[in-house]
């Protein structure tokens, strides 16, 4: 059966793509539709008010929104009850809050990987400073995918817990999370998972995964900046203390003790950014509407065509097969400065791409490099954008 | 390191009306210290700036882009150079304007950025192409000066009675003399332009007046009308209440003529080229100039 999705079908809902630039940027951030910006603006202006707190009738529907929201997250990653979905501020809070929460002890061991976001990286190197936990970093396979037998190998009987990332924002390389659940808990550990880039692009199920733990951001699924969700199995997150505690963290308090909240409620401190949350519902809905199997068809097919064409000219971080890097394509040209390529084709084209070391620097300073130029595509791009986006790379090979 | 040493006073004068600037001028402040301790740049602004050459070129000719891309040091060492030197040039045009109303001196009348319409710097172009340097042709001793006749300085004026330009200086000289009182006087002296109607006539008009004392309010009277069609020299003379027979008489004989042609060959070797040009010693000043231009000049000799 032949592929026809149509992004043009998508392109309108986008104020920023009425204007002429490319947006090849979306590993950091997604462009807003129309209808997330319309949610957030009906927040403002049909029902501001505090949720959770007051009983009148605007408070009534900010709650009544939030607890929609929740459901449909809920729906979106298929986890089984809504209250294992924890609205936090982006994937890094909900790392942190893992991090600080799980009751790791000194001695206690965690195994991550070697292409690590900061975000997961440095939650646990400050927890090895501070409490004396130890870090494993298990080493992936020389084409940048994940190597099972050494991630097994990293295993000793103080390995408690296991913080690895879906689907790498460095490479597009995505990580056999189903199998790496199944290995961690034989050996009787948690998994948390970095799934900022794989909730954008790819179904996630997070009950097939088996994950204990999974973090991802608002902001690169078409959701509102400072919005993010961490999932939790109810009984891992009924476990956890508290980490960010006070207003509507508690259920009573006197001025000796408390009694902390249900959950999700307990790890949600401070009054929420409800506009937020109530648009992520809305991004939710849109990515739903496309069709995530749409969107990671649609995203390999344009990586497929900007490696068919590029791969003779420029250096490819990760494996060669595109299909194996889903929406994202890190490239180095040899003897070009990385920054210069993303500066030639803004400057040139409006093409806007990130060069860097996109907050992986353990791993681009353990391979000696500065960093890579990475084009990271998504459904609202056109073939047209990525042939422009060829043949401004192929001039810049050339100067 | 070249660019940002470039944009650095570019971006620090922007920052002043922009704040997205600051940053900027951060980098730019950064990148200049780092480099003078020979490490590398951290901003990455230089970096920035040749990509964004480089890209906004490619448009316009990836050829070019390409030589500015793997040229682009060389390329800014030659922009650092010429950015110093207009700086450098600039500071003195600007020096200039503020203490002679010209950018380039008091001696030039040419083009100033900072006096478009050329109100400093009109002169009645003699046509003489001789292109000399300007040299004072020296005080004459036979001569009628207006103001101290013991004056400590004397400002040679080679004028034309018939020059919009030399009767724009008039009230300037006028405003110099009074503040100068009895220490600075002047010495006229006719440059005749053919091209201006009555310029030998109206010298010889003064020098006729000058006969019988009348020689400063003849003077002051013949710019006062040179607009004026109805005025006749003698009308002039009669106004003053010269003896009019003597007056016209000298005027038909033509009896200063030597003296006015002996003035304009003393302008052409002294390399005026144009009405009304100055000599305050040996520093020339060409054009209706503003008071301060003569003021520098005149305190820069006295003293």
């Amino acid at each position: 059966m032949i592929f026809s999705f149509k992004p043009e079908k998508y392109r309108k809902d986008f104020p920023l793509l009425n204007q002429n630039l490319i947006y090849f940027d979306n590993a950091c951030m997604s462009l807003k539709p129309q209808q997330v910006l319309d949610k957030m603006y009906e927040y403002y202006t049909r029902y501001t008010a505090c949720g959770g707190r007051s009983s009148h009738t605007l408070a009534k529907e900010v709650e009544a929104e939030v607890a929609k929201t929740r459901l449909t997250v809920k729906s979106f990653i298929h986890a089984k009850k809504e209250e294992e979905c924890v609205f936090t501020r982006n994937t890094t809070e909900g790392i942190n809050l893992v991090a600080n929460s799980f009751g790791l002890q000194k001695g206690d061991e965690v195994i991550i990987s070697d292409k690590e976001h900061n975000s997961n990286l440095i939650p646990w190197l400050k927890m090895q400073k501070e409490k004396g936990i130890k870090l494993h970093i298990t080493e992936s396979n020389l084409d940048n995918t994940f190597s099972l037998e050494a991630f097994e190998s990293t295993f000793t009987k103080n390995t408690k817990l296991v913080s690895v990332v879906h689907v790498s924002n460095m490479d597009g390389v995505a990580n056999p999370i189903k199998e790496i659940a199944k290995i961690t808990h034989e050996h009787n550990a948690a998994l948390l998972v970095d799934g900022a880039q794989s909730v954008p692009s790819t179904e996630v199920n997070v009950q097939k995964l088996d994950v204990d733990f999974f973090s991802f951001s608002g902001h690169k699924m078409l959701g509102p900046t400072g919005t993010g969700v961490l999932y939790g199995k109810k009984e891992r997150l009924e476990q956890l203390s508290q980490f960010i505690v006070g207003g509507e963290t508690v259920l009573d308090a006197t001025y000796d003790s408390y009694l902390p909240e249900k959950i999700p409620h307990r790890f949600e401190a401070g009054l929420q950014d409800y506009a937020g949350i109530i648009g992520l519902s809305e991004a939710c809905k849109y990515l739903e509407n496309v069709g995530m199997n749409n969107i990671e068809k649609h995203e390999i097919k344009l990586n497929k065509l900007v490696t068919e064409r590029l791969a003779k000219h420029v250096k490819i971080l990760g494996p060669q097969n595109a299909e194996k890097r889903n929406s994202i394509f890190s490239f180095t040209v040899p003897g070009k400065d990385i920054h210069h390529i993303s500066g030639i084709l803004n400057s040139s084209k409006n093409i806007m791409i990130r060069s860097g070391a996109h907050c992986v620097h353990s791993w681009f300073n353990k391979h000696n490099m500065k960093g890579s130029a990475r084009a990271s595509m998504y459904f609202y791009n056109t073939e047209e954008e990525a042939n422009i986006f060829c043949d401004a790379v192929e001039k810049i090979v050339k100067i | 390191m070249v660019l940002c040493l470039l944009a650095l006073p570019v971006f620090a004068l922007l920052s002043i009306f922009s704040i997205k600037y600051k940053k900027l001028t951060a980098d730019a402040i950064e990148c200049l210290f780092k480099t003078i301790q020979l490490r590398k740049c951290e901003s990455g602004l230089d970096d920035r700036m040749r990509a964004d050459f480089t890209g906004r070129a490619m448009n316009l000719s990836p050829k070019f882009a390409q030589f500015f891309y793997n040229h682009y040091k060389i390329i800014s060492w030659i922009i650092l150079i010429i950015f110093i030197w207009s700086f450098f040039t600039s500071t003195i045009g600007i020096y200039n304007y503020i203490q002679y109303g010209n950018c380039n001196g008091p001696e030039s009348n040419e083009f100033c950025v900072f006096d478009p319409t050329g109100q400093n710097n009109g002169i009645t172009e003699a046509e003489l192409d001789t292109h000399k340097t300007l040299t004072s042709p020296g005080v004459q001793e036979n001569r009628t000066n207006i103001g101290n006749s013991d004056a400590e300085l004397t400002i040679i004026e080679f004028g034309c009675y018939s020059c919009p330009f030399t009767k724009k200086a008039q009230p300037i000289i006028e405003e110099v003399l009074a503040y100068y009182e009895g220490r600075v006087n002047l010495q006229y002296r006719t440059f005749v332009l053919p091209s201006h109607l009555n310029s030998l006539e109206s010298a010889l008009a003064a020098a006729c007046a000058d006969e019988q004392g009348k020689f400063e309010t003849y003077h002051n009277r013949l710019f006062d009308l040179q607009l004026d069609p109805s005025i006749t020299f003698t009308s002039i003379a009669e106004e003053l209440e010269l003896d009019i027979p003597a007056f016209e008489h000298c005027m038909e004989e033509q009896r200063y003529k030597e003296q006015v042609d002996e003035d304009t060959l003393a302008a052409i070797y002294a390399g005026v080229e144009g009405t009304p040009t100055f000599f305050i010693n040996d520093q020339a000043i060409v054009g209706p100039k503003p008071f301060k231009t003569f003021q520098t000049v005149i305190d820069g000799e006295l003293q």
